[in-house]
């Protein structure tokens, strides 16, 4: 640059100097931006999960079993309705808020050593509404395959049931019997332990009630109260059906999801103190190390917002690269937490921007506080006598 | 008879229980070359450093040029210093990851003004035409000092303070900023310089010297 003959201009010297004064203290420099980066990228990811996690949260939590339920008007004292009443209520449900639905039709039937209970249900739909049974052997996968039956545990123990083995299943009063194989053994630690499961076309024959449902149970992802205006739509809808969420589990998965966000925002806040530290810690160093070149500069002419200028420059350069590559690194993590948390990838939203930038940025300002006060306060005629 | 640009009247400083100036009487006028002597810990750097508005002073007067220095904010003292005084300090202060030129220009940028040609006259006026890019650390000792010194004059200040600016250099150098002192001299700038070193205050127009904080001798 030396062999350019132009004088350089107010500016180009005061860039000359930041970035010559940067590249002097590179190692400081690297482990200021990366104290930065790795704060920001922590805060990012924090923010992305915190805002895609109702829906993620609420899509998980939903894999523990069902929230809602549609059947007959209880007031009327059917016992159950038209199968094709029941699809058509389940089509009020927005599809992307539909985890999965199963009709129930129950029954009791004979087996080969003593009576069960038989319900008749959809295995696809069930098998994603119920995805923690335990099944030993295979969830059956199609909802036509009428030879094959699933059995709850204890009911298998006490009949003396395996997989693989077949069982002759008969209503006692029609005589309608079936001889099925059982394809998988499922441990569910409720009432289906004790019931024999097979699809809903079948159910039907065998007990005689075809095209029948009891009810059915559905997973749907929900917020706050809208799965109340889903309900009380669905009821308009169809003014025979009663259609109820059911309460206690929404309403603990709204709690555990506060929690987990309260949880979050600490985490956020330790994080953005550590890291505020740590670069205050490295400024702090600089400053000392700097004191006869800072009271120098003072001895030729430079005044207190001179001073100010150049060390908030060169932390805002340090600041604003640190925290974007923050950025990307942050939404790098949230993607590889929300695959190892939810087993889904987070969608960028816009408010994280904000939500992380203005912390970080103004964590280095924090930082920068104490070491720039100390920077204003070095006396050259003090500094510069020292040996 | 030139006017009166330093005066110090009754100038005292405190360091807590230390008084290292005790009540300093002393006029400089335009184009005068004074030096100061005395032995260490008499109070010639502590002196400069009120002359040069770097420190502030316990009690009495320090009239700059007709301002009085006590009466005026920090903020301006800053100013007065920039404008009119060209600074040489006892060890050879120059900042590190600069080129030589670069730190010449440096006076010039906190000045409101950079002219590198100006730079480079100044550099080669004390004989380091051929060490422009050289880092200080890449400078002698006596390299350095030059630098330095090109750095004071660089804003053309009529006042140049020089605290032992021959103090840790071998006698041709001494003697290159011997010289360059008497031309600054003769140019008419106001100098004073504080020095342990007999041959350098003869040059002077007049020698103050203290003891304990006192001036003991005006010799012309
Ligand atoms: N900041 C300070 N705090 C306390 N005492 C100080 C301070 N600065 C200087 N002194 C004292 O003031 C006295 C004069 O110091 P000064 O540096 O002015 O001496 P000097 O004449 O320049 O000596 P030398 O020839 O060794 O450079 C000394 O006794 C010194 O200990
Ligand atoms: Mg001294």
């Amino acid at each position: 640059m030396a062999a350019s003959s132009a004088s350089p201009s107010q500016a180009g010297m005061f860039l000359r100097i930041l970035f010559k004064s940067l590249k002097v203290r590179r190692n400081r420099v690297a482990i200021t931006f990366c104290s930065v980066a790795i704060g920001a990228s922590i805060i990012t990811a924090l923010a992305c999960v915190y805002f895609d996690i109702s829906a993620k949260m609420s899509r998980e939590l939903r894999t523990y079993g069902a929230n809602f339920f549609i059947g007959p008007k209880a007031a009327s004292g059917e016992r159950s309705m038209g199968s094709q009443t029941g699809q058509a209520a389940l089509q009020v449900i927005p599809p992307d808020k539909l985890i999965g639905a199963s009709p129930y039709l129950y029954g009791l039937v004979r087996l080969d050593l003593g009576n069960a209970v038989l319900a008749g249900v959809d295995f696809p739909g069930l098998r994603r509404l119920s995805p923690y049974w335990q099944v030993e052997g295979e969830w059956i996968s199609v909802s036509f395959d009428e030879d094959s039956c699933m059995v709850g545990k204890h009911l298998a123990k006490t009949m003396e049931l395996k997989v693989g083995d077949s069982v002759n299943v008969m209503h006692a009063e029609n005589g309608f019997q079936k001889r099925l194989t059982v394809k998988g053994i499922a441990e569910t630690g409720q009432a289906e332990d004790d019931q024999i499961f097979v699809n809903l076309a079948l159910a039907g024959k065998v007990l005689g009630v075809p095209g029948e449902v009891n009810h059915i149970m559905a997973s749907v992802v929900s917020q706050g109260t809208d799965i109340d205006t889903l309900a009380a739509q669905l009821e308009r809808e169809f003014p025979n059906l009663d259609a109820k969420p059911i309460r206690k589990v929404s309403y603990s998965d709204g709690k555990i999801l506060d929690r987990i966000k309260g949880l979050m925002a600490i985490v956020a806040v330790i994080i953005l103190s550590v890291t505020t530290l740590c670069v205050m810690t490295t400024l702090i160093a600089v400053v000392s190390e700097r004191t006869r070149e800072i009271g120098l500069m003072k001895a030729i002419g430079a005044d207190d917002r001179g001073v100010v200028l150049q060390f908030l420059c060169e932390i805002m350069i340090i600041g604003v690269a640190g925290v974007t590559a923050g950025l990307g690194l942050g939404f790098l993590l949230a993607q590889v937490l929300g695959q190892a948390v939810f087993g889904s990838a987070i969608t960028f939203r816009a408010v994280v921007l904000p939500v992380a930038l203005i912390p970080s940025l103004l964590a280095a300002l924090a930082a920068a506080a104490l070491p720039v006060r100390m920077a204003l306060g070095i006396v050259p005629a003090r500094v510069l006598k020292d040996e | 008879m030139q006017k009166i640009v330093l005066e110090t009247v009754g100038l005292t400083k405190r360091f807590g229980n230390v008084t290292p100036l005790d009540g300093i009487d002393m006029q400089v006028r335009e184009g005068e070359w004074v030096a100061i002597m005395g032995p260490s810990g008499s109070g010639k750097t502590t002196m400069l450093n009120i002359l040069s508005c770097l420190d502030t002073l316990s009690e009495g007067k320090y009239i700059l040029d007709g301002i009085d220095t006590s009466q005026v904010s920090e903020k301006e003292r800053v100013v007065v210093r920039r404008e009119k005084i060209g600074l040489v300090f006892q060890q050879f202060h120059l900042v590190p990851y600069l080129t030589a030129l670069e730190n010449v220009m440096l006076a010039q940028y906190y000045h409101g003004m950079i002219d590198r040609d100006d730079a480079i006259e100044v550099l080669n006026r004390v004989g380091l035409s051929h060490r422009y890019d050289h880092l200080p650390s890449q400078l002698s000792g006596g390299e350095q000092q030059r630098v330095c010194i090109a750095r004071a004059l660089i804003n053309q200040p009529a006042i140049i303070l020089a605290d032992e600016p021959t103090g840790n250099l071998d006698e041709s150098n001494e003697q290159i900023i011997l010289d360059f002192f008497k031309e600054l001299h003769a140019e008419g700038r106001t100098i004073v310089l504080v020095t342990h070193n007999p041959e350098l205050a003869e040059f002077a127009d007049r020698t103050v010297r203290l003891h304990h904080g006192k001036v003991v001798q005006h010799a012309a």
